[in-house]
């Protein structure tokens, strides 16, 4: 089949595309895609790792997938971040060192992402943070992917995208998984199977709350991420399903058209931060138990 | 009482970088095996350069199923931490504590209310 691609930017209009590419592949098998570029006005080079997610599900039904009418601004962006490396174009050198480049990540292979992560942000410019603030971002950063680990249960694996914006001051780092998503877990939990996606990442991203059954407290990372934003001023996106969640200041949830077949968190950091803040009230070795 | 054994974080989990539950497990298994000896334990942070929640939950949160608050108290502690991993532990803590005494209550409050199904 042949699939025209709308534009993909990092936001919920652009996880709605995804979704509409999700459901009208949903069927293909033993076959071939066509996924024509040719109506992608614009492609944002983190989103390459929710559309891998889509991707890995059409090529696990023995599909071949083919790319191609891809634009020249957008070819460059995905060649250098080695996204469109996978679909046989020629890599491309990002001799700005803005891309953190796409990677699919198997959860028993962890060790890989924090070489990713020490490779991709430190140096080469990228992120010209502090070193406290680097700290604090790498850290949110390992807590959204040991999430994935933990929750999305896929044989996928986790894929991972990131692109700095040196004139925004912005850097975005998406970290998705083909899994069955956060509703899914906490319809398990409840053992309700009715329970919706908002719902579902409302309760989840609640202090404390976990969906982790084996006696071990959990529910903190995502509050922590929040957190971080917030005094950041940075932002975050949670997609889950048919459930999508904005932190840019304030919250806000909304209930997608489409079902993203998986979960994708990306969290913007405001790199020209230049606080130096704690995250919590003072504590001290002694009286922490 | 004896004298406290030192456990090195940075030692179990072989490296610096303290980001995984399993091997907050690893960590987890040392300290719990010696607090049922009601050994007290000296847990050093030393040469850990990031840990994230995911890690504490199981290293530490997990003792307040276990063992009380009392016996935590009196026979664990920590050196070598930086502020803001300090902080991040507290959190850990309090939410340990929480989990561990009043979580059915909680889930069943929110049962109520949620609404709508999907497909």
């Amino acid at each position: 089949m042949i699939y025209h691609l709308k534009t993909i930017n990092s936001s919920q209009e652009g996880y709605e595309h995804l979704a509409e590419l999700a459901k009208a592949t949903n069927k293909l098998r033993a076959d071939r895609l066509e996924l024509d570029f040719s109506r992608v006005a614009f492609f944002q080079a983190n989103m390459a790792a929710p559309l891998g997610v889509v991707l890995a599900r059409v090529a696990d039904r023995f599909n071949a997938i083919e790319i191609v009418n891809v634009s020249g601004p957008i070819e460059s962006v995905l060649r250098k971040n080695g996204f469109l490396t996978q679909y046989r174009f020629p890599p491309l050198e990002d001799a700005n060192s803005t891309t953190i480049p796409f990677r699919r990540i198997r959860p028993t292979e962890e060790g890989l992402f924090s070489d990713y992560l020490q490779r991709h942000l430190k140096g080469k410019g990228i992120p010209q943070m502090s070193e406290g603030l680097g700290k604090l971002f790498k850290q949110k950063i390992f807590e959204i992917f040991q999430n994935a680990v933990t929750h999305s249960g896929s044989e996928f694996g986790i894929f991972v995208c990131g692109q700095f914006f040196p004139q925004k001051q912005r850097l975005d780092l998406t970290i998705a998984d083909a899994g069955v998503g956060i509703r899914e877990n906490v319809r398990r939990y409840f053992n309700d199977p009715k329970i919706p996606s908002v719902p579902a990442i409302r309760w989840a991203l609640k202090e404390g709350n976990t969906t982790k059954t084996e006696k071990q407290p959990g529910g903190l990372g995502l509050k922590l991420l929040h957190d971080f934003a917030r005094l950041n001023k940075g932002r975050i996106h949670i997609v889950s399903r048919f459930g999508f969640y904005e932190f840019y200041g304030q919250e806000s949830f909304c209930k997608m058209a489409g079902d993203f077949p998986g979960t994708a968190v990306t969290f913007e950091v405001n790199t020209a931060d230049t606080s130096a803040y704690r995250l919590a009230s003072e504590t001290s070795g002694e009286n922490i138990f | 009482m004896n004298k406290p054994i030192n456990v090195r974080v940075f030692d179990i989990v072989g490296g610096a970088l303290c980001v995984s539950a399993e091997d907050g497990q690893r960590v987890h298994d040392k300290i719990a095996a010696l607090l049922r000896e009601q050994q007290k334990v000296v847990l050093s942070f030393e040469q850990v350069e990031t840990l994230i929640s995911a890690f504490l939950n199981a290293a530490v949160g997990q003792l307040y199923g276990e063992f009380s608050e009392k016996s935590i108290r009196e026979l664990l502690s920590v050196r070598d931490m930086n502020p803001d991993d300090e902080d991040v532990l507290k959190r850990v803590v309090e939410n340990a504590k929480r989990y561990f005494a009043d979580r059915p209550a909680a889930d069943k409050a929110w049962k109520e209310e949620i609404g709508d199904e999907e497909e």
